[in-house]
């Protein structure tokens, strides 16, 4: 991977926010869960069904304790740069206002907000919805692929269903292939903050400042606050039984594993869920080890493409990120073909190096990006979850 | 032809390398990746660590290039490097008796 910097072999979509989209869908987002079937309906149903997306969720209005969580997921998702146009559907409320406004606000793009209260019932709003993907379909159209910089890369990190192998196979190829986009000039973002737990004085060693690597100590330490105060004691002085049978030795060990998947580069900063980083490097956000609610935290931070390895198999995919799937393990990338991309078991197998298979997750990331589909959208696995701290209310 | 490791260095500042195949007393290891043959001390368990130098007692273990931990005994070249003889940094309690 003798790559520069001004050698990018992406292209993309280039949108009026300076932003790069690696896909141009249409996405018909509902803001409130009476009208999920309604959008899932339109993307079914409407002629351009192969470049719609849409997605379904249980928030019904509420407007609550983590009323600004949920507001910052709608607007940002809205606004992926993956995303050529966004419909919302609504009920016709202020909280849906807020969010219309907030996704304005960040991005010049086809808006449209069609209310049930307006089309005065579920049939009249779905033909308006109909008719209006059908009016942005010529302006979406519009916008072609064009050569993008190494820079339009915006990497989400992630691991799911974790082995034994997760630790020396996939994890630390990604990280080999996130260091090369890192040093390219893009921006790459490892997540899910119980998995760092026991390494993060490790992680805060790579920040540039000491702000960052504070700030990374930080996140963990109000984590371990939080579970404490549910009376969970996750630290422990080892990792589990289990792990240690499967040979890991120290907590500090076991974090690393998780942690490779970004590599060895320095932290430039520390995200909250679903904020979007404002320059290149390598950030750590602050999210649930839930793969759809980093996923969809992922998607309303400008990520445009996600590597998942993962040890069991798993479908998870997003309704705007392409997500590429890594098995750490031979036997499962066998027996689940059409949920893997790419099989890391062979460093295992011992038929291939870390160096090796990162090169080819590199490779492939760039041909994910150039438009070559995932085995999650082949499968149209369409997964969101609005993340809640403090629960529903209802 | 196709390679078999025995053996994964997950990083060229490693002491340790993690077994592929349970490894057997008297295994004599070449590969690419390590600067001299190896020769196994004691059984390693698949996935479980082996040391790639000497290692004294108190020196840091390094996996992926960073300190995973410190060995509270000498780890001969070798021999098996876990919770007998590798501690994390930060924990207080009591090692576990030598194998």
């Amino acid at each position: 991977m003798n790559l520069q910097s001004n050698d990018s072999q992406l292209t993309g979509f280039l949108r009026k926010n300076g932003r790069w989209g690696f896909r141009n869908y249409i996405l018909v987002l509902p803001l409130h869960n009476a009208l999920n079937q309604l959008a899932d309906q339109v993307r079914v149903h409407h002629p351009a069904t192969a470049i719609i997306t849409s997605v379904a969720h249980d928030w019904s209005g509420e407007v609550d304790s983590d009323w600004a969580r949920i507001s910052r997921v709608f607007s940002g998702f809205a606004i992926n740069p993956n995303v050529g146009a966004t419909i919302f559907i609504g009920i016709g409320t202020p909280a849906e206002e807020e969010i219309l406004r907030n996704a304005r606000a960040h991005r010049e793009m086809p808006i449209t907000y069609l209310t049930l209260k307006d089309a005065g019932g579920f049939e009249r709003l779905e033909q308006q919805v109909m008719e209006s993907v059908s009016e942005v379909l010529p302006l979406v159209a519009s916008v072609k692929r064009e050569p993008a910089p190494w820079s339009a890369m915006v990497l989400g990190l992630e691991c799911g269903g974790s082995d034994a192998y997760s630790g020396i196979t996939a994890n630390p190829a990604l990280g080999v292939a996130s260091d090369k986009f890192v040093e390219l000039g893009a921006t790459s973002i490892l997540a899910e903050t119980m998995e760092i737990l026991g390494a993060e004085h490790l992680l805060a060693a790579r920040a540039k400042t000491p702000e960052v690597g504070q700030a990374i100590i930080d996140v963990v330490a109000r984590y371990e606050q939080s579970i404490s105060y549910e009376g969970i004691d996750i630290r422990g002085a080892q990792p589990s039984r289990g792990n240690i049978e499967g040979g890991l030795t120290t907590l500090e060990e076991k974090s690393l594993g998780a942690a490779k998947k970004a590599g060895n580069a320095p932290f430039t900063g520390v995200l909250d869920y679903a904020h979007t980083p404002t320059e290149a490097g390598l950030y750590f956000m602050d999210t649930p080890g839930h793969d759809i609610e980093q996923l969809t935290g992922f998607a309303a931070s400008d990520v445009n493409i996600t590597v998942f390895t993962t040890g069991r198999g798993t479908p998870t995919g997003s309704a705007v990120i392409p997500t590429i799937k890594v098995a750490t393990n031979t036997e499962m990338a066998t027996a689940l073909p059409d949920l893997i991309d790419l099989n890391a078991g062979t460093i295992a197998d011992g038929t291939q190096t870390v160096l090796e298979v990162g090169a080819q997750i590199f490779e492939e990331i760039v041909a994910v990006a150039n438009g070559k589909l995932t085995a999650a959208e082949m499968g149209g696995h369409r997964e969101f979850n609005l993340s809640r701290l403090y629960g529903s209310t209802l | 032809m196709t390679r078999v490791n025995s053996l994964i260095v997950l990083d060229n500042r490693d002491n340790i390398a993690i077994a592929l195949q349970e490894l057997q007393i008297g295994m004599v290891i070449e590969q690419g990746d390590i600067a001299s043959v190896l020769e196994v001390k004691t059984v390693i368990p698949r996935g479980h660590k082996i040391a790639l130098i000497e290692i004294a007692k108190d020196d840091p273990i390094i996996k992926y290039g960073e300190r995973m931990g410190h060995a509270y005994r000498a780890i001969e070249r070798g021999t098996h490097v876990h919770t007998h003889n590798v501690i994390g940094d930060r924990v207080s309690t009591e090692p576990e008796p030598a194998e």
